[in-house]
């Protein structure tokens, strides 16, 4: 359906104005990711990085729904903005979040789809490897930070992967369709 | 079928090959520009200041609209906890006016006797300015640096390396500044290092954020006192940017290496005061070099030489 282009002379003009107009489907897992980045920098004044990743989670989780609209470049710009957003030195989240899109797609590529249960295992893989990436690369860009305090953020990220996917899978229902049932 | 189908499924293939491999040839790249980037980011930690400006501008006024029901949570949270062992802390607390009472009779005898002697030495001091009195509108507690947000910008004459104060204590520095909002660095980010003094030793120390809910206190210099349980912590004025004797926090743990709660928290609706620097770096003048007065022969003057421009042979010392 995206990324297909439809034989544009057997369509008429509605058709290919219906067309044009869908196209906005392709920003969606953007700007899901966009909006997640946007609420992690909620006024939740806590003294311990508690708040989940839930841009990493949204990415994790688009790179198997739509693999081609959450390319690993994606990922990049999105992480650039997420480095502006939480003060972070520029390349910190662009890295990370374009090396979990490359290695889940990577996966998904070679493995297919997977039940979630293992989904959700591999999320808690995926978000320690974020962690300590992140704990490494600001260390890389001269500002090293402690690490446990990062274990609590990587909770939070782990128990929060079921209502980011529910939150994906009903954009993914109304922007691309039912899906496979139905 | 009056066409052959053959070739087309091996092009098809041969397409995304080539699509695969282009795929992962930009993922490299964009993976190791991600790289180059943190490595700019080391050599120059102020990059990217008007972008990061621009992000502010836009994150800050959503969040000063949307702020109400996260500062009904913190005030529910904080009424509940005072709820909570209340009488315990009425008595606690009447304990120590009755001591903070004959201290105040100490202090303003003290305050009279400094006023006097420095008039006499004729001491001078920096005033504090106040810039801007703004709120906290909000932070991230998500991530690798701990900061807030500020309704406040370059507009109100806020820059980088500025105090910010609260009711309390001290809050933290301002780090990235834009049109009409500014970020403000907390004292727990690991990369915050306060100047302070220990009010009941006089030890200067610094006190430095672990990204968790205490600080920590380094580099203690001074007379060799042991710490307590208890011991007030104000900054020094050392460093040229808060200015001394706001309060910094009180020490919990006296072990090695010493745990500090912060004075003042950033919760709830709270406003800070953004002061003018202490004592700003004093701009340095390019220093003059010395004219070079070595005489040009004078065939070369002849030839149309000109006295060489004044280059010394070594660099001058600082």
């Amino acid at each position: 359906m995206i990324g297909e282009i439809p034989p544009w002379r057997l369509l008429d003009p509605a058709e290919r104005r219906q067309y044009w107009r869908g196209q906005w489907r392709l920003a969606v897992p953007a700007m899901t990711v966009l909006a997640l980045i946007f609420v992690m920098t909620a006024p939740l004044l806590v003294p311990v990085p508690v708040f989940p990743q839930l841009a990493l989670l949204a990415i994790f989780i688009w790179v198997s729904f739509q693999p081609g609209l959450m390319p690993p470049w994606l990922a990049f710009l999105l992480g650039l903005v997420a480095d502006l957003a939480f003060a972070q030195p520029l390349g910190l989240d662009a890295t990370l979040f374009a090396l979990a899109a490359a290695s889940v797609r990577l996966f998904d590529a070679r493995h297919g789809y997977q039940p979630q249960l293992f989904e959700w295992r591999q999320v808690a893989i995926v978000a320690t490897l974020f962690e300590l990436g992140a704990w490494q690369l600001m260390a890389l860009a001269g500002q090293p930070i402690p690490l446990p305090p990062l274990g609590w953020q990587l909770l939070t990220t782990i128990a929060a992967y079921p209502l980011v996917v529910a939150l994906c899978a009903v954009v993914q229902r109304r922007s691309f369709g039912r899906g496979l049932v139905g | 079928m009056d066409w052959t189908p053959g070739n087309r499924r091996s092009s098809a293939m041969r397409r995304e090959q080539n699509l695969a491999l282009i795929g992962a040839v930009v993922t490299g790249a964009v993976i190791a520009a991600g790289l180059i980037m943190l490595l700019f980011a080391r050599v120059n930690p102020d990059g990217a200041a008007r972008l990061r400006g621009v992000m502010i501008d836009l994150l800050t006024p959503v969040w000063s609209v949307v702020r109400a029901p996260f500062d009904g949570i913190g005030r529910a949270v904080a009424l509940g906890s005072d709820y909570i062992g209340a009488v315990s802390r009425a008595e606690r607390l009447e304990a120590d006016l009755a001591a903070a009472r004959a201290e105040l009779q100490r202090a303003a005898a003290d305050r009279l006797a400094l006023a006097q002697l420095r008039r006499i030495a004729a001491v001078r001091e920096p005033g504090r300015r106040l810039i801007v009195t703004a709120r906290i509108v909000s932070a991230t507690s998500g991530s690798m640096a701990r900061t807030a947000l500020v309704a406040a910008g370059a507009g109100s004459g806020v820059a980088p390396n500025l105090p910010v104060i609260g009711a309390d204590g001290l809050i933290g520095r301002t780090v990235e500044v834009g049109r009409w909002s500014a970020r403000v660095l907390l004292l727990t980010d690991p990369a915050s290092r306060i100047p302070v003094t220990i009010v009941r030793t006089g030890q200067a120390a610094l006190a430095v954020g672990t990204n968790g809910p205490r600080l920590e206190l380094r580099d203690r210099v001074g007379p060799d006192l042991p710490l307590q349980a208890g011991d007030r912590l104000v900054t020094s004025g050392d460093g040229g940017v808060f200015p001394p004797g706001i309060p910094v926090g009180t020490i919990v743990t006296a072990a090695e290496p010493a745990r500090i709660r912060a004075a003042a928290t950033p919760v709830g609706a709270a406003y800070v005061r953004i002061e003018a620097a202490w004592l700003p770096l004093p701009v340095t003048p390019e220093p003059t070099l010395p004219e070079n007065t070595t005489p040009v022969p004078a065939e070369a003057r002849r030839s149309g030489a000109r006295a060489p421009a004044a280059t010394p042979a070594t660099p001058i010392a600082r």
